[in-house]
């Protein structure tokens, strides 16, 4: 009976779709995480997470081993971002809100293409510390594999990390604040800059995971590998909430199984045809998204 | 009334210089100057909707599609009629498509409106990829005969000198020219008319606009249909070139939704001289990459290309990366904000 | 003791405060009054460093105020609590006075214990968000806030507005004590000069921009002539 349910087709894509749906919250939790500190929507997390992946795992050919070059990934992704908020965001605070916009879209093709110039088109296949074959329950495949439930289980650190840190904490009380009311919060003493410097710090450190857990999967790490993930994250986080990080994660999951479904019952191709029809019909009906709450005032 | 006339002897003189250069260009040129004008009408629609409805799109090159498809799968099954009437149809088809997503789209704030017209970009190529296959060609796409000059226009040259090849580019580029000055001549008109300086007060401030009795949402989505309506034309006058609209198209995929922007901001936003310069750009970009790449010590041979021999196909989009965000940063009005900032300069100085 | 002199801060061409001199001596009331445009707010934010002045100085125990950045001057010990409160709708009661400690890195456990005996309300909603405190509740919450930070200056906007004579009357009382259980500098933006006065021990009058006096404030009470202008019924 359990190994029916196991290895039956349905029940093997839900938990499939789940795995990459958990990565799509991931990376629909950067963007939230930016938008909520700074009221930017980072079209350039994607290239930016690619990047860092990039210098992390390409250690990887110098001996380094995997947890030490996502490390790497992850410190770098911290300082790149930060420093990204310094250098280009800070001067387009209080200005038109398509400039923003405008200087992430021109980072996106800067990286791109700089990472192309640097490692080639060609992927790269890190090796990932864990089998991708599924695992057997009597002798059929069920819908998860070792990396599988890495994947899972690393992205959920993550995102419980990020909770704690924001919801529970001191820094994190000073970073909500300062997103939310900069100016009371410079009036009590806060470092407002720099917190949002660390904010954007923080949303690097996490598409970091997300870009060296992308890189795992059969297409590998290439100068694009997050182009299509950026627009299923954005979706997510569309739908969800740009303010909401567990709507973010809950329509990441709920899209990440749908896609699963439609993939194999259906055709690959549909699949991101549908998740924009979803975005834009969620969007018709909820234009701040599903799980945020009607604009809550600040007095 | 004169205001009009103006604007059209402006054009008119434009179009006959235009025209002019057009008819003694190499093949090469001449097709690039077809390019240049499609992709002046395309800057357009993207200049209308951002500089002066304030809406952002990363999704044109969508309506471009969608625009160039509809005047393929047109002329394949009715061979043999008016090239306008397909342009026509193209824009209908396009219209419809900004006017479909401009809905939804007129409710939502930059970000979110930026994001979904960059999916649904990014979705676009699938769907005659994958659906109605028969009908769109799949991957494929769809092949046309394409546009090439009538016998009028070829006995306008020598024809024992000049290659039938190269009458044919100087034709198309001068149709191109020619839609592109009706299109400059249209747009300078809308700007200046109600619609226009309605869209410049929703942009500037809803509220007010809500005042003075101005439907913001109507005002947003009309915005959208003729962004469309342009996007969708350009697409088609690049179909009816090159005789081909398929899912790979350049100009259909969503890096040129980006390469879009990018020379828009360039240009100057909501400026119609930003346009025509823009679009000079996006065509010569790759001969202004290499001289530039030339000049800096950066070329094929120099010690940076020999360590990174995967550079020099790149340097353009490092190039267009740095200069949008320099330019957002340092001279958000682009290229043109620059010459009127260095003339007004200059006439201060000349008056004191 | 904050001793503003000879400020002038421009909004483009708009003028906001024009030549403005007035000091508010260490532990006593200061209250600033002046009718609706009359520059008060712009007065307390130049001196928090939100608004850069075109030209005049501050200096507070001091230190000169100009140039530093606002979080710094917050640090020295000078509180805000601006108007319309600025407490933070979404944060809970105790997230608001946690912040107010965390800014002025001051200890939080004792810093909360001192705000609830001073305040027994907050105590009661401490688990509450901010959204739903009644108007005089959040002034409270912001006064608790400001006094978490141990503040030497306090800078008030017109914490009664939108409070009913009584609640105004609780407020400005509360105001008083602390000011005399702590030394506290208080500088009182007032639109409601009547209540101010009464707590004040100086007061000053702005009009358009201009400092017009400051003089003890039983004496401005007094004065008549200045009445018209603080009530906003000049010329
Ligand atoms: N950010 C701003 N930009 C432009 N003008 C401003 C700005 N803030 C205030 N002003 C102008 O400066 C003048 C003084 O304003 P201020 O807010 O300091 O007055 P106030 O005395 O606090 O008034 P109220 O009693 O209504 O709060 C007014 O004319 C106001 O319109
Ligand atoms: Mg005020």
């Amino acid at each position: 009976m359990i190994a029916n349910i196991l290895t039956n087709r349905i029940v093997n894509d839900i938990a499939g779709g789940a795995s990459q749906g958990v990565i799509i919250g991931l990376v629909a939790l950067c963007l939230v995480l930016v938008w909520r500190a700074t009221r930017v929507l980072n079209f350039a997390q994607g290239p930016m997470a690619m990047f860092v992946t990039y210098i992390g795992m390409t250690q990887m050919d110098h001996h380094v081993n995997f947890w030490l070059a996502a490390v790497i990934s992850m410190v770098v992704g911290f300082m790149f971002s930060a420093l990204t908020e310094i250098v280009i965001v800070k001067p387009l605070y209080h200005k038109a809100e398509i400039n923003p916009i405008v200087v992430m879209v021109g980072m996106f093709t800067l990286l791109e293409a700089i990472a192309s110039a640097i490692w080639t088109n060609i992927p790269r296949y890190p090796t990932a510390p864990y089998s991708s074959i599924n695992f057997q329950s009597s002798g059929n495949p069920t819908g998860l594999s070792p990396l599988s439930t890495f994947q899972i289980a690393a992205a959920l650190a993550v995102m419980t990390f990020v909770a704690v840190l924001f919801n529970y904490t001191s820094l994190g009380l000073k970073l909500r604040a300062s997103a939310l009311a900069p100016e009371v919060s410079k009036l009590l003493g806060l470092r407002v800059s720099r917190l949002l410097t660390l904010g954007w710090g923080i949303a690097g450190a996490v598409g970091a995971v997300a870009g060296v857990v992308i890189s795992l999967n059969p297409g590998g790490l290439s100068p694009n590998m997050l182009d299509a993930m950026f627009i299923l994250g954005f979706i997510a986080a569309a739908i969800g909430g740009l303010d909401s990080p567990l709507g973010a994660l809950i329509s990441g999951v709920g899209i990440g199984v749908i896609m699963q479904l439609i993939n194999d019952y259906w055709n690959s191709n549909y699949a991101d045809m549908v998740a924009v029809v979803l975005l834009v019909v969620a969007l018709m009906l909820r234009p701040q998204g599903i799980f945020t709450k009607n604009s809550a005032r600040r007095v | 009334m004169s205001g009009t006339f103006k604007r059209l002897a402006w054009v008119l003189g434009g179009l006959v210089i235009a025209m002019a250069i057009a008819s003694i260009q190499s093949g090469t040129d001449a097709a690039n100057l077809t390019k240049a004008g499609a992709y002046f009408i395309a800057l357009v629609g993207l200049s209308f909707l951002t500089g002066w409805s304030g809406q952002i799109s990363i999704g044109n090159s969508g309506f471009m599609l969608v625009g160039g498809y509809a005047a393929a799968f047109w002329t394949l099954h009715h061979p043999g009629e008016p090239v306008v009437i397909s342009l026509l149809v193209a824009i209908v088809a396009s219209a419809f498509v900004g006017l479909v997503l401009g809905m939804p789209a007129t409710r939502l704030r930059g970000p979110y409106l930026a994001g979904m017209t960059l999916a649904f970009a990014v979705a676009l190529p699938y769907v005659p990829q994958s659906f109605a296959v028969s009908t769109l060609g799949g991957s494929q796409g769809l092949t046309i005969t394409p546009l090439s000059a009538p016998q009028w226009f070829s006995h306008l040259f020598d024809t024992s000198t000049t290659l039938p090849v190269v009458i044919n580019s100087r034709f198309t580029a001068m149709v191109s020219v020619l839609i592109a000055a009706l299109v400059l001549w249209l747009m300078s008109n809308l700007f200046a008319s109600k619609l226009g300086r309605a869209m410049r007060l929703v942009r500037d401030n809803d509220v007010a606009a809500e005042l003075v009795g101005l439907h913001l949402g109507r005002t947003r989505a009309q915005a959208f249909v003729v962004s469309a309506a342009l996007s969708g034309l350009a697409g088609a006058l690049l179909v009816m070139v090159s005789g081909t609209a398929s899912p790979s198209t350049y100009e259909f995929g969503f890096t040129f939704s980006i390469a879009l922007l990018t020379l828009m901001v360039l240009g100057g936003i909501g400026s119609l001289g930003g346009a025509i310069i823009a679009a000079l750009l996006g065509v010569y970009s790759m001969q202004i990459t290499t001289w530039i790449t030339n000049h800096t010590g950066l070329g094929p041979t120099s010690w940076v290309s020999n360590k990174l021999p995967n550079l020099a196909p790149n340097m353009e989009n490092i190039l267009f990366g740095v200069l949008l965000i320099v330019t957002m940063i340092f001279a958000p009005r682009g290229i043109v904000g620059l010459v009127s900032g260095l003339r007004q300069k200059l006439i201060s100085v000349t008056r004191r | 003791m904050i001793s503003i002199s000879n400020l002038s801060v421009a909004y483009g061409a708009i003028t906001a405060l024009d030549d403005v001199t007035i000091q508010a001596p260490t532990g006593a009331i200061t209250a600033v009054l002046g009718a609706n445009g009359a520059g008060k707010t712009t007065l307390l934010r130049t001196i928090s460093g939100l608004v850069k002045p075109r030209s005049g100085s501050i200096t507070a125990n001091g230190h000169a105020l100009i140039g530093e950045r606002p979080d710094a001057i917050a640090r020295l010990g000078i509180a805000h609590v601006p108007e319309g409160r600025g407490v933070i709708a979404e944060f809970t009661v105790e997230e608001n006075l946690r912040l107010g400690a965390l800014g002025a890195k001051t200890n939080v456990t004792s810093g909360l214990e001192e705000q609830y005996a001073l305040f027994p309300v907050l105590k009661e909603r401490r688990k509450q968000y901010a959204a739903q405190l009644s108007g005089g509740e959040r002034q409270m919450l912001a006064l608790g806030r400001a006094m978490i930070a141990n503040p030497q200056i306090l800078l008030l906007d017109e914490p009664s507005l939108g409070l009913a004579p009584l609640v105004t009357q609780d407020i400005m009382n509360t105001i008083k004590t602390l000011c005399a259980n702590s030394g506290l500098t208080v500088i009182l933006v007032e639109q409601n000069a009547k209540s101010a006065l009464k707590i004040s021990d100086f007061a000053a009058v702005l009009h358009v921009g201009k400092s017009i006096a400051v003089r003890p404030a039983a004496e401005v009470a007094a004065d008549e002539s200045l009445r018209s202008y603080y009530l906003g019924m000049a010329e």
